[in-house]
């Protein structure tokens, strides 16, 4: 059995490639389904910035139920402005920082988002007192900030694995980080620390495969 | 396709004047006296002799064209193109190598004060200049540091050997702008002397109105020189030239509701004084010292709030005695060779003290004549410097005449261009963003000082690393070429290749607790333009002459080609957000680099009207800007592109009562703008009037 809900139509045609490669896995077991997902606008504001030292809460997000939430304890990562945090490791040292509770680890591989298949073999990071696990600054991480736009564009092909605080993995790519995700944004116009990433989250604990 | 109809519209045009050249017999002999150059060996040699790419602007081209300053002229030869990089300077590229690794001369000496690595070379007037000499590839065999991509050498007027003589000009155009020329010179028995003075003055333009401010705001500038030539006899000659250049220009921007006004003031003074010693009949020496300096004095006001919002300053200054010699063998050879000694030292903003670069260099060139159709060029400089590596810098040159129409030339050389003094003394911190860049020799102490003051979240290169010398970029540069050459008209092909190592660029070496990164210098880009280089020069009839030129050049670099050759870099279609491999074909190349320049240049003169016209269309394909969509490199999704354009310039001068010489013209008779080439404003008519006395 084979099903894919797939909520972002645009990302219909290319994922086809995984819609016809899921019918070897036809078994005996039933297994749920590896689904991929669109979170838009996701807001991560922060205070301070630009020289200043930066504060303000985390918004928290869980993929089990591929929501944000406000829990302390059942989630998964973490946003405030650029930087994206881990329910895994030790806290970094920035201000109003969650707690970690689980043991969460992220790692970043180059690919697009259809090629990265699995979660097997992957050197997992986790934040602690000498820097996130998704690495803040301008073409460290996830993110370039282009000095002559002023403009925070995702480096295309970074793909972030995660393992889950559940121990469950996910990938994500991240495709904006300006409001209703402009193909082009004005940086002084459009809103900014509005995430839209899709995600593949496998619900079977344990299982690496990610598509 | 513009560009396409354009070729084939030259292409044409040049089929057609070629057959009508051949099929006219005219036994009248153009005697076309051969120019001599001086810059791509130190001794005066037959342009056409050389065995390396050279290009010769006389004064006669420059009046005709109705320049003012250096780049205007510049822009329109072959290969020459004037770019506004990044940081907002603009400077010249050739062969597709950036303004930081093009040398800058003034008869022979060195012109110092860059901006980001660029020369402005509109600092420069053409009044008192008699010829502009460009050796292309690398030159540093005998002018040492930046000469990787080649040299331009501004040849100034020299004072004839006549009695009291001068002119003055003025010119008028758009923009209010204004030129003021004034030359006067004498000469005595064994003394000559003159004095040259120039004023140059616009009230800029907007090609932007949507934003505050002018893009260039208004300005004016003096250039003074004098020289003094003495002859003791005539195997003694001495000679000096001190030469003064102020400009003032505005500064008026409003940022977030507030007004901000100011100026920048920049002050050069150059002093070169040299003694020509001929020893015999076959060995002669020049003694020579050069002295220069370049202040930058910027205020910025912010008027709102009736306060000093930034000063900042910047002083350059060069020190340098130098002893040359030639030695003659039979009319066979030259040996040339020279020793010096360079004192270099800046004070400016951003740097906690005046820091100082002491230099020894030696070199010699063999320049000879192996066989009556095979002149060969060899030489070599040593370079000892206080903060890098010594440098060693070969050439090699041959030239081979196959027959009196066709030859063929070859070079092969190095060229370097030493850590400048803000790659290793800066200290900057960005106050709007955050970020900050050390220079590399005060990186380490920088660091830990920023370490002790709990600002370093992480250092990502070790202590280890960053003690590590900083090398010298250094470039290898290849020219293969063939000139035709029959009475009427000659052509001149040129293949290029410039492999670069070690290329000095930003890395980040520390990331702050604000989230920003604390960025250094280091070695590592490794690049390469190649391309091929065409000029034809025909004579139609004996007043009539037209130029065609053409480049084609590809750059890349060579870390980025690894990297899509390994699938490492992607890019987000813009169309439908799905991120894709960028292919070798999607890689555009480097910044500011465009496939394609090419020129056409008319020039008629009518003898019995004692008037000149001359014509120049220029084209320069599209080129991008930076990269606009995070990858690193310029694929085709980038938006920063500037279209492919082409500028038309035009001027017409007519002589009259004999000393009188009236020219109108205009620049940019297309009317072409782009708010991304701030340098050249919309069509701009001119009228100038000049006295000869």
């Amino acid at each position: 059995m084979c099903t894919m809900k797939i909520k972002n139509v645009i990302l219909g045609l290319a994922l086809s490639f995984g819609l016809f490669s899921c019918s070897d896995d036809d078994g005996l077991v039933p297994v749920a389904a590896v689904e991929t997902e669109t979170i838009s606008n996701l807001h991560a504001p922060q205070t301070g910035g630009q020289g200043q030292p930066v504060g303000g809460d985390f918004t928290k997000f869980d993929f089990s139920s591929g929501t944000v939430t406000t829990s302390e304890t059942d989630w998964d990562i973490a946003f405030r402005g650029t930087t994206i945090a881990i329910n895994g490791g030790e806290a970094t040292g920035t201000n109003d920082e969650p707690e970690r509770n689980a043991n969460a680890g992220a790692a970043i591989v180059d690919g697009t988002f259809d090629t990265v298949t699995t979660a097997a073999d992957l050197n997992f990071s986790q934040d602690s007192p000498t820097g996130f696990a998704i690495p803040t600054g301008s073409d460290n991480g996830w993110y370039n900030y282009n000095f002559m736009t002023n403009i925070v564009a995702p480096i295309p092909g970074k793909i972030l694995v995660f393992r889950t605080a559940e121990g469950n993995y996910a990938k994500v790519e991240i495709l904006s980080y300006y409001k209703d995700a402009p193909a082009e944004p004005d940086p002084f116009e459009d809103e900014t620390r509005y995430y839209t990433f899709n995600y593949v989250y496998n619900p079977n604990s344990g299982d690496t495969s990610l598509e | 396709m513009k560009f396409k109809s354009l070729v084939i519209n030259c292409l044409f045009l040049m089929f057609g004047v070629l057959t009508y050249a051949q099929v006219e017999i005219d036994t009248t002999q153009f005697n076309q006296l051969d120019e001599v150059i001086l810059t791509a060996t130190r001794t005066e040699r037959q342009l056409s002799s050389l065995p390396m790419p050279v290009t010769l602007v006389s004064k006669k081209t420059i009046n005709q064209s109705g320049s003012v300053r250096l780049d205007e002229i510049l822009r329109e030869q072959t290969g020459i193109v004037t770019v506004t990089d990044e940081s907002g300077f603009e400077g010249v590229q050739m062969q597709g190598i950036a303004s930081d690794y093009i040398l800058i001369l003034i008869d022979g000496v060195p012109l110092v004060g860059r901006s980001a690595g660029n020369f402005d070379l509109s600092r420069l007037t053409v009044g008192n200049i008699k010829q502009i000499e460009v050796v292309k590839g690398p030159s540093s065999s005998l002018y040492g540091s930046e000469a990787l991509g080649g040299v331009i050498n501004i040849i100034t007027e020299k004072p004839s050997q006549q009695d009291l003589e001068g002119s003055a000009s003025y010119r008028i155009g758009r923009f209010s702008q204004q030129d003021i020329n004034l030359e006067l010179s004498q000469a005595f028995d064994q003394l000559r002397y003159s004095v040259f003075m120039n004023r140059f003055s616009s009230q800029g333009y907007d090609l932007n109105t949507q934003t505050e401010g002018q893009t260039v705001n208004p300005f004016e500038n003096y250039t003074l020189n004098a020289r003094v030539y003495y002859d003791f006899s005539d195997r003694l000659k001495f000679s000096s030239s001190t030469r003064f250049f102020n400009e003032n220009q505005d500064i008026g921007f409003s940022n977030q509701d507030e007004a901000f006004n100011g100026d920048t003031q920049q002050n050069e003074w150059n002093l070169h004084t040299k003694l020509d010693h001929e020893l015999s009949s076959d060995f002669e020496a020049t003694y020579e010292l050069y002295y220069t300096s370049y202040k930058v004095e910027e205020s910025v006001f912010n008027s709102t709030l009736n306060s000093l919002s930034s000063a900042n300053f910047f002083n350059q200054q060069l020190l340098r005695p130098e002893v040359r010699t030639n030695l003659r063998f039979n009319e066979k050879g030259i040996l040339t060779t020279g020793l010096g000694y360079q004192y270099e030292s800046l004070d400016r903003t951003f740097f906690d003290d005046q820091v100082n670069f002491n230099s020894q260099y030696l070199y010699a060139q063999y320049d000879v004549d192996l066989l009556d159709q095979l002149n060969i060029i060899a030489g070599l400089r040593f370079d000892n410097h206080s903060e890098y590596s010594n440098q060693l810098s070969p050439k090699l040159a041959m030239r081979y005449q196959f027959s009196d129409q066709l030859a063929l030339k070859a070079s092969v050389g190095r060229g370097f261009k030493a850590p400048d003094f803000r790659q290793l003394y800066f200290d900057f911190l960005n106050s709007a963003v955050g970020y900050v860049v050390l220079g590399y020799n005060v990186a380490a102490d920088k660091l830990e000082e920023l370490q002790n003051q709990g600002q370093i979240l992480e250092t990502v290169v070790s202590q280890n690393e960053l003690n590590q010398d900083l090398d010298a970029e250094s470039s290898t540069g290849y020219n293969l070429g063939f000139t035709y050459k029959r009475d009427r008209w000659n052509a001149e092909l040129n293949f290029f290749r410039n492999d670069f190592t070690n290329l000095i660029d930003t890395r980040i070496i520390a990331r702050l607790n604000n989230g920003q990164n604390v960025f250094s210098y280091v070695n590592f880009d490794e690049v390469f333009t190649t391309g091929l280089e065409f000029n034809s020069n025909i004579e139609v009839t004996k007043n009539f002459t037209l130029n065609a030129g053409y480049q084609l050049l590809y750059a890349y670099d060579k870390t980025n080609l690894d990297r899509i050759e390994n699938n490492q870099v992607f890019v987000r279609n813009p169309a439908n957000n799905q991120t894709e491999l960028v292919s070798r074909s999607d890689y555009f190349g480097l910044v500011n680099r465009s496939r394609h320049n090419a020129n056409l240049k008319l020039f008629y003169d009518l003898p019995k009207l004692e008037t000149d016209v001359s014509l120049r269309l220029l084209y320069r394909s599209k080129y991008a800007q930076f990269d606009t969509n995070g990858n690193g490199l310029i694929d085709t999704y980038d938006t920063s592109f500037v279209n492919g354009f082409a500028t038309v310039n035009f001027a017409a001068s007519k002589q009259f009562f004999n000393d009188f010489r009236l020219q109108i013209g205009a620049n940019n008779l297309l009317d072409y703008t782009d708010a991304n080439i701030p340098s050249m404003p919309g069509i701009q008519g001119f009228v100038k009037l000049n006295y000869q006395f």
